[in-house]
């Protein structure tokens, strides 16, 4: 079968802020929304920069704008409703430091390249790193199942952080 | 003897991996690492992996020569409560053992329970954990509160409002006695009062009733949606039926009975057999179902009969239910009620649809052959759908079957159908639920995007692929959801390619570098209910082997022919993981093992290094050629910086003060060449052998040039290695290297190449159809490739594909005096 969610809008729960609500919206997965988006978070030595790459599938995108800000928007055609979308992500993309203290990304921009559209963000490579905190929440708002694997490439070496189910934030630390 | 010597020695500019990525770990020990010394046996054959062979699955992965399945009848009539959204039926089945084993009692899954608020599913629910299928919720931690969506309370109130899953009653053999049963969770137990032996059958009865779940509701593959906003006050219904009788669960060869609990991951695993099934719906319903319509003329208009007749030769769909006929039918109900009639043979499960809101479209497919020359392909979509329904689902339908069919065996069901509901994408035999929408717009038109029309034809050709995989070639999806995604999403990968290959479609290697290099990872070969990334795990990853099999190792003759003798093979049949993997190897004459070993049973990952390049040339051995060279070598070679630095300070040397003073060394330098050379040179000639001094003579003649190319396997997995090959004069070449170089040295090997002209450049994977992770240690010399991001800086956003062509389109073409103003206002911006 293919995999789908059904429509949700969020809500906390009441154990620690009764009735507050967090809303997301509708929509609806299929055979080839894998509802599986992945991020490279890669320390370019060349650029200086932390460049961070997140691929969603073109149409797991569609449907998020469309549940979230236009029900008509149609992402290959618009470039506004890309950006709409590029937006969306990075609100829900953080790098942290170990301390907890936000690193300012900057976004780049983003692009379609077959099935797959890209958003870019980078920063200067903060000197004395010794870790990253991730927050990955896009798409995990509107589908359970969303699962955002995120590469940290640094040095050669891939670490490997995946944000699925309750998975709030997670670390890497560097040697 | 030695005829090569070192002349050159091209060094790249990074130096040797880390050598910590290749070294096994210390003290594990087992059949491919050992614990002395490093090697892996990357290569060792899958004889204790897979399963021994036996007169049931024979070691070439065919069905043995006892190879036997059971068979399961089913007659079942139903009564849909439209206004209540409740199912009763009553079914009788019929049981043949055709296993050698005698049966005490059968095993029946009912999986309606897990919708039960006391199912496994729902008490092992991992609140907001991995894989969770339904509404979203979170967990909360030190800081956070947890979250609940409104969705997941009204899935639980649901639940709790109304009862879910199934009543079962009047469980009775053919005589009418009363049958003991047990229910386990998803499962039922009948026992038999007389044990069941190798080739006999049984028959019971037993009734059945459950109220359907809300798809949006609980996440189901089957249920029903409800339309508001419809001009019938109360708004419709689409139903889609599926899981919804009690199926006898298989019992196997391999697993006996294969009554795993139903946690909602791992879908169904199940026996083929013949169906007669009725339904009993409002009189304004259309029904779409597995099988064929017995009684037509009770249940269609005769209008309807004769569109169908019609559409059997027609060129595009035909209305069968225009959308305006569709519209009227959804202002009012009926309360009449009428019963279609299907039956179905050889099929492993039976769906249907009912709504009085579907639009329905056929078209004829002359397949030809003599299994099914003529299939009915059909889509039914509400108004909801449209216009995108009417103009692909069938047509795409058709398609699928035309190219699957190619790749396996005539599609041998009489129909193929499409239904849009609420199901994002399932699929059973003959039938399919679609989900993909279009968009209505203010001025009550409706519209849809370009990722949306890809959208319904990917999902069509993905779901009635799965028709041929797994509802014909019926391997066990509880287990395996690989062998019918994996290959499934291969083929449709084919199919859409075909269709249209301007529109982006199917796996390449490259989309699944990130994912194989992750650290976070599952073999292929896991268990379905065990996988953490069910998408790359076990759609992507599996469907970009199967491609780099056929494009890369197999090539399409041989992939095609076996891929074709395991889909005939195992028609009808029931196929295991190891039944796929020899019928590949039996039928290309391929050993595949270390791919089955490297893809399917390891995390390991693709990253051939080209590390470094060895430039040599032939010595002659004849002094009077070689010393020169020697000597010109020597004289390319930087002089030494400390007397090019005395000469530039004005130093006169002794020798340059004093010339007059010379001997025989300052007329003759270390590559002189003496008579005793020459005799040893003569000598060395006089020892060859005829054709050791043919080979020579030839090698000299032709002066080749010859290259030692060093790789390392940073990923671990064994993958030929393919190089493109620039020369000087900028002609190409590529060279095949097969993974086998690897098996006795799988970490860093070394190729000798030899070429005619000289070599500029060398690349591994020109083309990547490896899925090669790194990219930038595959060139000679080392290339920078610059990432994403450096890429889309300096290209400026996305090319042509950053476009809003729709937006754009509309701009109107200036004058040429437009154009000229505007040039004009421009120079005065600049001044």
């Amino acid at each position: 079968m293919s995999r789908r969610a059904a429509r949700r809008k969020f809500l906390l729960a009441a154990c620690v802020l009764p009735g507050v609500l967090w809303l997301g919206s509708v929509n609806e997965a299929d055979a080839h929304q894998q509802q599986a988006a992945l991020t490279r978070v890669l320390f370019n030595g060349r650029s200086g920069n932390v460049e961070v790459m997140h691929r969603f599938l073109v149409h797991d995108a569609e449907h998020a704008v469309r549940q979230l800000l236009d029900p008509e928007a149609d992402i290959i055609a618009s470039a506004p409703a890309r950006e709409q979308f590029a937006q969306y992500v990075i609100e829900r993309f953080s790098l942290l430091g170990l301390e907890g203290n936000t690193l300012p990304l900057e976004y780049v921009g983003q692009e379609i390249d077959g099935i797959f559209l890209w958003v870019y963000q980078e920063m200067p490579i903060p000197v004395q790193l010794n870790g990253l905190s991730i927050i990955h929440n896009a798409l995990r708002d509107l589908w359970p199942e969303q699962n955002n694997l995120v590469n940290i490439e640094r040095d050669g070496m891939v670490q490997t952080l995946n944000f699925t189910g309750t998975v709030e934030w997670q670390s890497v630390t560097f040697e | 003897m030695t005829l090569l010597c070192f002349a050159r020695h091209l060094s790249l500019r990074h130096g040797v991996l880390a050598l910590s990525m290749l070294m096994p770990t210390l003290g594990q020990a087992d059949a491919i690492r050992q614990t002395k010394g490093n090697f892996e046996d990357k290569f060792r054959q899958l004889d204790e992996t897979l399963p021994t062979a036996n007169t049931w699955r024979n070691a070439a992965g065919q069905p043995g020569h006892e190879y036997w399945q059971q068979k399961v009848d089913y007659r079942i009539s139903a009564v849909l409560d439209e206004a209540n959204r409740r199912l009763t039926g009553t079914q009788g089945v019929s049981y043949l053992n055709n296993s050698p084993d005698t049966l005490t009692y059968l095993w029946l899954q009912l999986d309606q329970n897990i919708f039960r608020t006391d199912s496994m599913a729902e008490m092992s629910d991992d609140f907001g954990g991995v894989g969770r299928r339904g509404p979203a919720v979170e967990a909360g931690s030190a800081s956070t509160p947890a979250r609940l969506s409104l969705e997941e309370l009204r899935r639980q109130q649901t639940m709790a409002d109304v009862p879910m899953g199934y009543e079962i009653s009047g469980v009775v053999d053919s005589s009418g006695s009363p049958l003991d049963f047990t229910i386990v969770g998803t499962l039922m137990r009948i026992d038999l009062p007389e044990p069941l032996r190798s080739g006999q059958s049984t028959q019971f009865n037993l009734d059945f009733a459950f109220n359907i779940v809300e798809e949006d509701a609980v996440s189901a593959r089957s249920g029903y949606e409800h339309f508001p906003d419809d001009a019938r006050e109360g708004g419709n219904d689409i139903f889609l039926m599926a899981q919804w009788f009690p199926r006898l669960a298989a019992y196997t060869d391999y697993e006996g009975w294969t009554n795993k609990e139903f946690l909602g991951r791992g879908e169904f695993t199940l026996e083929f057999g013949d169906y007669e099934v009725e339904m009993t719906v409002p009189a304004d319903h259309i029904v779409s179902s597995t099988g064929v319509l017995n009684n037509p003329a009770q249940v269609l208009t005769e209008e309807q009969r004769a569109r169908l007749s019609a559409a059997e030769t027609a060129a595009r769909p035909v209305f069968i239910v225009t959308p305006d006929e569709a519209l009227e039918n959804e202002r009012e109900a009926s309360s009449d009620t009428k019963t279609w009639r299907f039956s179905a043979q050889n099929v492993r499960d039976f769906a249907w649809a009912t709504s009085r809101k579907f639009i329905w479209d056929a078209k004829g497919y002359q397949q030809g052959g003599d299994v099914r020359p003529f299939v009915m392909a059909m889509s039914f979509f509400p108004k909801e759908g449209e216009p995108l329904w009417s103009t692909y689902s069938t047509e795409s339908v058709i398609h699928t079957l035309e190219v699957y069919s190619r790749f396996s065996f005539d599609y041998p069901y009489p129909t193929a159908q499409s239904v849009n509901g609420p199901v994002g994408g399932m699929e059973y035999p003959m039938i399919t639920f679609n989900g993909p929408r279009t968009t209505l717009q203010d001025d009550g038109s409706r519209t849809y995007s370009l990722a949306e029309k890809q959208f319904l034809i990917g999902v069509v050709i993905h779901e009635i692929g799965h028709t041929y995989f797994p509802m014909i070639v019926n391997s066990d999806e509880r287990q395996w959801t690989w062998m019918d995604e994996g290959l499934n999403s291969y083929l449709d990968g084919v199919a859409g390619r075909e269709w249209d290959p301007d529109i982006p479609w199917g796996v390449e290697p490259a989309d699944i570098t990130d994912y194989m290099r992750s650290q976070d990872q599952v073999p292929i070969m896991t268990q379905s209910d065990s996988i953490s990334r069910l998408g790359p795990n076990a759609y992507s990853k599996p469907a970009a082997a199967l491609n780099i099999l056929r494009e890369t190792i197999m090539g399409r003759e041989l992939f095609d022919f076996a891929f074709k003798q395991y889909a005939n093979l195992w028609m009808f049949k029931r196929p295991t993981p190891a039944d796929f993997f020899r019928t590949m190897e039996e039928a290309s004459g391929v050993d595949l093992d270390w791919f089955w070993r490297g893809w399917f049973y390891s995390t390991d990952h693709v990253d051939i290094a080209l590390q470094r390049v060895y430039e040599m040339r032939l010595d002659t051995e004849n002094p009077d050629i070689d010393y020169d060279r020697r000597r010109q070598e020597d004289a390319a070679k930087p002089g030494s910086l400390f007397v090019q630095r005395n000469v530039e300070a004005g130093m006169r040397t002794w020798v340059e003060r004093n010339p007059e003073v010379r001997d025989f060394y300052d007329d003759n330098d270390r590559f002189t060449v003496t008579n005793k050379d020459r005799n040893a040179y003569n000598a060395f000639l006089e020892d060859l052998e005829v054709w050791e001094r043919e080979a020579l003579d030839r090698a000299i003649a032709e002066d080749k040039n010859y290259y030692v190319l060093e790789f390392a396997n940073v990923g671990g997995l064994v993958m030929p290695i393919i190089l493109g090959i620039t020369y000087e004069d900028a002609s190409t070449e590529d060279i095949y290297i097969p993974a086998e170089i690897w098996r006795r040295s799988p970490d860093s090997v070394r190729k000798l190449v030899v070429t005619d002209k000289q070599v500029a450049s060398i690349v591994v994977d020109p083309y990547w159809e490896t899925a090669d992770v790194d990219i930038e240690n595959n060139y000679y010399p080392r290339r920078l490739i610059p990432s994403r991001v450096e890429a889309f800086k300096s290209e400026g956003a996305g090319g042509l594909t950053g476009r809003d062509l729709m937006q754009d389109i509309k701009t109107e073409l200036k004058t040429e005096e437009e154009t000229a103003e505007d040039a004009a206002e421009d120079a005065g911006d600049t001044q």
